[in-house]
């Protein structure tokens, strides 16, 4: 399966919220989108679940037009939120039946999950009662019980302490073998590096940066190479060629051309005492920073 | 269709299991049911007390000699059925005494049948004993003075009491018939919108306010959440309604024997089958097309206190179309110009067009016009109201304005 989004544009009043997104996710594999509070991912999400549609573009599944009668999609909204005072069975009951599955399947389905996800013990309760992270568990059920082809998760891993954080790595990872299509958005770079194949990052409503993450990483290292070092200020006062230090204190050295690779990093390792010395590849948290913030356009 | 009986399933399930929801339903059963009861209880343990006028109120009569003291007696006992009446032979001032203590309830001093002096120790608002004893007095001096010009007693008595029977034929209306039906159903309407379309407009808010809302947008269609909800929320008041008129009904006939002289709760229950269908006809569509606009309304409200503010303007229109509708059943026109006007609008015909099929003249067709104009306004405010819906229920923030609401409407 493959999702498509072609040339999204959506208004709300005077204000342009989205400008012309585009991006494709393909299933068994887990889509990054990214971007800044009020780049335009939520509004994204809501015109791919279908809560209003985009004034001008495509959402194509497989080439034809996304028809939400026949897809069923699964979404773990950022804002979370059931019935507090209603029983967890019930609600989630209700949920998996409003997205077409009959009663007997639900409640089998609802009963599959809650045990996959450690909370059968719950079902009788009402939701008010869970600590919040249990409360997640709750909703992440409500967006898988009725078995999404896609599946949308937004800041999913938000109020999960490590050992949870895990138990939803590990179902993830099941639904992308079962050939889901899966879209993450988070700010928690770490989590969508650990399972994102491609990404998309959103900056006022344009898509600033678009592709497969690895190659993004290869295109932005920029035929730069990084040394760590006790005596990078020696190294930096002497060295002629462009050069910045790093959050982490690591000397950051943009070379002329890549055929000067070997001869500048012998040169280094010869001249001063390294402890580490590499070709630089960015991580996701710098290229969201250098793409995402203000002042800068995202040109390479 | 599924979809829809879901959201209506779960709706009306959730005011099944509502705890205040029954416990309102069961007080107000329980309080009939005593209502109900009480003359027959009250009855029960008053038997044998029956004949014993120890209970009635102290009435005494002063008289003078100029008048029949046996005819006065005979004519107030039989004017003041609820007091036992003595004729006091003390002086005024005693018998004053024994009314200010108590032991007397009330006293006529008489100056032959033309004046008197009433005395009672506080006079109720309600206290007509003064006017009934005039009229006594009235027919006990025409008495005398037949009796003096010479007529027989039988000849002055045939006077007094001259046969005339008449018989009322209405061609129109029995207004004081109909009053009551009226009167109850537009306040039964009143108070069912005004805390079931309070209640719609809460559930909306509170699902948007503790967020379900972003999951239930994207598994239900707008119109069927809008529907499903409102409907079982009217189907939940009438349920109660249901209830609560069809135990009063039964209590009712169980204890008919003991409420035989009470002509109003007698009429409550002998409404006429033509009458209870319009009533039935304007409650639904009437209470629908509130509870379609208080949903609505709970939807563009971020917190659950807003609702209150933001149901304001309609809870004017419906206070407005009660009052004006209230006032013209007590005047007693209700064909006014004004009533005309408000039968056809549609936010207040549900009261006015059924009270003027009650109280007043309206010809079919207008009936048939009003009708018409109130279930396409139900169904049009229906539609309209799923769509502010799905606009409303993501707008977080400030109530947003009216104006914005109805761009955002004509652009979706």
């Amino acid at each position: 399966m493959e999702l498509e989004l072609k040339e999204i544009y959506k208004n709300f009043g005077a204000k342009e919220v989205l400008k012309g997104i585009s991006f494709c996710a393909e299933s068994g594999k887990a889509f990054g989108l990214l971007g800044r509070n009020g780049a335009g991912k939520t509004t994204t999400i809501r015109i791919l679940m279908g809560v209003f549609p985009a004034d001008k573009g495509k959402i194509t599944l497989n080439g034809m037009p996304i028809d939400y009668d026949r897809v069923r999609l699964g979404y773990l909204p950022e804002e979370r939120g059931l019935y507090p005072k209603k029983k967890i069975i019930d609600q989630l009951i209700y949920l998996a039946e409003l997205k077409g599955m009959n009663r007997s399947d639900a409640i089998k389905s609802v009963d599959y999950w809650l045990g996959r996800l450690g909370m059968s013990e719950y079902r009788n309760k009402k939701l008010e009662t869970l600590s919040k992270g249990n409360q997640q568990k709750i909703q992440l059920v409500t967006t898988l019980a009725h078995d999404p082809q896609i599946i949308v998760l937004d800041e999913p891993f938000s109020g999960l302490d490590p050992v949870n954080a895990e138990l939803l790595k590990d179902v993830v990872k099941e639904e992308m073998s079962n050939g889901k299509i899966i879209l993450f958005s988070s700010h928690q770079m770490n989590y969508i590096e650990e399972f994102c194949d491609r990404i998309a990052i959103l900056k006022d409503g344009k898509a600033v940066l678009y592709g497969e993450l690895d190659d993004i990483k290869k295109h932005l290292s920029e035929n730069r190479i990084s040394v760590k070092s006790d005596q990078v200020q020696l190294i930096a006062s002497e060295l002629t060629l462009e050069h910045e230090l790093s959050d982490r204190g690591e000397l950051i050295i943009k070379l002329e051309s890549p055929d000067d690779r070997q001869r500048v990093m012998a040169m280094i390792t010869e001249k001063y005492s390294v402890s580490e010395i590499k070709v630089f590849t960015p991580t996701l948290g710098e290229i969201f920073v250098r793409y995402a913030s203000d002042g800068q356009n995202g040109g390479k | 269709m599924k979809q829809f009986i879901t959201i209506f399933r779960f709706e009306f399930g959730s005011y099944l299991k509502n705890k205040i929801f029954v416990g309102v339903t069961l007080a107000l059963i329980i309080l009939i049911a005593g209502i109900t009861f009480f003359p027959r209880v009250s009855e029960s343990l008053n038997t044998g007390d029956e004949d014993s006028d120890e209970s009635k109120a102290v009435m005494l009569i002063v008289a003078d000699e100029d008048t029949d003291k046996e005819a006065v007696l005979a004519a107030f006992s039989a004017a003041f059925p609820g007091y036992t009446v003595n004729i006091s032979e003390e002086e005024i001032g005693s018998v004053r005494d024994k009314i200010v203590s108590g032991e007397v309830a009330c006293a006529f001093e008489l100056d032959g049948y033309t004046s008197f002096k009433y005395y009672v120790n506080n006079l109720s608002m309600y206290d007509a004993n003064s006017a009934v004893a005039t009229g006594v007095l009235e027919s006990l001096y025409k008495y005398s003075i037949m009796i003096s010009a010479g007529l027989t007693p039988e000849e002055a008595n045939a006077i007094m009491n001259a046969p005339v029977t008449g018989e009322t034929v209405n061609l129109g209306k029995d207004q004081a018939k109909n009053f009551i039906y009226t009167y109850i159903m537009i306040f039964a309407l009143y108070m069912v919108i005004m805390l079931y379309g309070q209640l719609v407009a809460t559930s909306v808010a509170t699902e948007k306010n503790s967020r379900a809302m972003e999951l239930l947008i994207t598994s239900a269609k707008p119109v069927n959440m809008m529907f499903g909800k409102v409907l079982a929320s009217g189907l939940a008041g009438f349920a109660q309604i249901v209830l609560v008129f069809g135990s009063s009904l039964l209590f009712f006939n169980i204890n008919k024997d003991y409420w035989g002289g009470n002509s109003v709760i007698n009429s409550i229950f002998a409404i006429p089958g033509e009458l209870l269908a319009y009533m039935l006809l304007f409650f639904v569509l009437g209470f629908l097309m509130y509870a379609f606009m208080f949903g609505a309304i709970g939807s563009t409200a971020s917190k659950i206190e807003d609702i209150n503010t933001s149901v304001l303007p309609l809870t004017m229109v419906l206070v407005i179309a009660f009052v004006a509708v209230m006032f013209h059943l007590g005047s007693g026109n209700v064909d006014t110009g004004l009533m005309k006007f408000l039968s056809y609008f549609p936010l207040t015909s549900p009261m006015a067009m059924f009270t003027r099929i009650a109280m007043g003249s309206v010809p079919f067709y207008g009936i048939l016009i009003s009708v018409v104009l109130l279930a396409g306004s139900v169904f049009g405010i229906g539609v309209l109201s799923a769509k502010i819906y799905r606009v409303g229920v993501l707008l977080y923030g400030t109530p947003p304005k009216l104006t914005s609401i109805i761009k955002s409407i004509i652009k979706a």
